[in-house]
């Protein structure tokens, strides 16, 4: 009864109630500063690190264009293979949700293969072992192909990575499809529509709430990743990074700069994945 | 004159879930044009399983089931088939215990959803619709909410409301208010009552007496996916002939 009245607030909160409502108000006000304050020690701490350590700022200074240019090769190389991935993985996804055993087949073999190797060796797969299958089929009397498949490094990057986590998030999709409960198909299948309606209209937007956070893990994961284009010589970020380290002694400094500019990226693309995942729950009772 | 002829007819179904569970034993049900049909029994009997296997949400075993000319024997499994199926589906309203209203979208969008997607409606159209459809279920100022925001009574109003836009010829009801607090069933029987008197083919699965003494034509009670019996509701619950339909009725009433 008394909560009740409460809760309408007909007779007024009274004053021993208002008071504990401003103790919470002052915790959570109270935590909020500690936090603040930890983190900018956190940030502080490390800054006087480096300076105890004796960083040349001056060098990092100097070479901070010269290694951004390669952020250019990271960001394509990322950009395009997270892109690739999506696509395979939706497909990648319904395969293994289909009831057609040949798609079926072919998707579970994709996911299983791919995840089951690593991801330095398909690198080197698609940039030097392709053109030698290339140049077997050449043999066997199929005209042109070699050369198709001789690929430069970035191309050779692209399909790796993207080839690689679409192998990972055709499981995140999938798992994301099946989270969705029947009763959500029914109610489409009761109102006529087809498979495909029912997936596109019903099923996928709202998988894509609960396959956001995890695709964005794979997205920072992948951001990182693309430093094994430089494995093929291709002058990326953290390939120039150690390159000038060695060739100055001052290797410390290059991967600290090198670190950095991976770090504000990925928390770019988290900031992004916030503002997604907001107007993905617009739905939803927690918002 | 049009000759009164069944809206919808089934024959002889069976339904066999996991190769050994014969949950419908040969149930035939011939409903009418306008007529309100309401089917009672204890948890498990079939009724449920009945009532989706008319818009083949669950597939019978055996049988044929015929909806206003539609006519589909169990057991096929050709192109035509699908067509058929979607053909009887679009004829045809659901709403389910749980809603299942589309959670991402608000309710007007809900409504609009089937007559967009399915019928091809333009937009415009199906809005316009809508919001009378919206006004006759009392929840015009509830057009965009989202389903997290509204009571479980109106969100069966809602889907209701999602399932007549559709411009069904027959609604199927199960269980619609079993999963609602007491306080907000009587919201949605009423909509229930008005759809029934307004002309609408319906058959419901329900626990709601007095839509069945009230409203309902006929009542028919069934037990492990056999009829028991059926009649006017005034034979069932005044006049109950078999035994099993009286120890039914005293353990529910």
């Amino acid at each position: 009864m008394e909560a009740e009245t409460l809760q309408q607030g007909k007779a007024g909160i009274p004053g021993e109630a208002k008071k504990v409502l401003k103790q919470i108000e002052a915790r959570k006000a109270r935590y909020r500063r500690k936090l603040i304050v930890s983190f900018s020690m956190l940030i502080l701490f490390m800054t006087a690190t480096l300076v105890v350590l004796g960083l040349d700022f001056k060098f990092m200074l100097k070479w901070l264009p010269f290694i951004l240019e390669g952020g250019g090769y990271t960001l394509l190389v990322a950009s395009l293979a997270i892109t690739l991935a999506c696509f395979l993985a939706v497909i990648g996804a319904l395969g293994r949700l289909s009831k057609n055993p040949v798609l079926n087949s072919i998707a579970t073999a994709y996911v299983s293969l791919i995840r089951g190797t690593p991801l330095l060796v398909q690198v080197y797969m698609w940039y030097l072992a392709l053109p030698q299958i290339g140049k077997s089929l050449e043999e066997l009397g199929i005209t042109g192909v070699q050369r198709l498949l001789t690929l430069p490094a970035v191309p050779a990057g692209i399909l790796a990575l993207g080839v690689c986590y679409g192998a990972y998030m055709t499981e995140t999709v999938r798992a994301g499809i099946q989270s969705i409960k029947i009763g959500q198909t029914e109610a489409a299948k009761a109102l006529g529509m087809t498979n495909t309606q029912t997936m596109k209209r019903v099923i996928f937007p709202q998988a894509l709430m609960v396959i956001i956070p995890p695709v964005s893990n794979d997205f920072i994961a992948m951001i990182k990743d693309s430093s094994l284009v430089s494995l093929m010589g291709v002058w990326e970020l953290s390939y120039r990074a150690i390159k000038i380290g060695r060739r100055y002694f001052q290797s410390l400094e290059m991967l600290i700069l090198v670190a950095l500019i991976y770090w504000v990226m990925c928390a770019l693309l988290q900031l992004v994945q916030e503002k997604i995942e907001t107007y993905m729950a617009r739905g939803d009772r927690r918002t | 004159m049009e000759k009164s002829r069944a809206m919808i007819k089934i024959t002889n179904i069976h339904k066999v879930f996991n190769t050994t569970h014969h949950v419908l034993c040969g149930i035939d049900l011939e409903v009418n044009k306008g007529e309100t049909v309401v089917i009672i029994g204890a948890s498990g009997s079939g009724k449920s399983t009945l009532l989706r296997c008319i818009n083949f949400l669950e597939e019978p075993t055996a049988g044929t089931v015929e909806v206003d000319g539609t006519r589909i024997v169990a057991g096929g499994a050709e192109k035509e088939r699908e067509n058929k199926i979607i053909e009887i589906r679009k004829k045809t309203g659901m709403c389910f215990q749980a809603f299942n209203l589309f959670p991402h979208m608000t309710a007007l969008e809900n409504i609009i959803e089937g007559p967009v997607t399915v019928l091809g409606q333009e937009k415009k159209k199906a809005i316009l619709y809508a919001d009378e459809l919206l006004e006759w279920v009392g929840l015009t100022e509830k057009r965009n909410e989202y389903p997290s925001r509204l009571s479980g009574g109106q969100q069966q109003r809602v889907a209701i409301a999602r399932s007549l836009a559709m411009k069904p010829k027959i609604m199927l009801f199960d269980e619609p208010t079993s999963a609602l607090d007491p306080e907000l069933v009587g919201e949605v029987v009423e909509v229930m009552e008005r759809l029934a008197r307004d002309g609408m083919t319906i058959i419901a699965v329900t626990h709601e007496m007095h839509f069945a003494r009230d409203v309902a034509d006929r009542v028919m009670i069934m037990d492990e996916g056999n009829w028991i019996e059926t009649g006017s509701p005034d034979e069932i619950f005044n006049h109950p002939k078999k035994l099993q339909t009286q120890k039914f009725l005293a353990h529910i009433l």
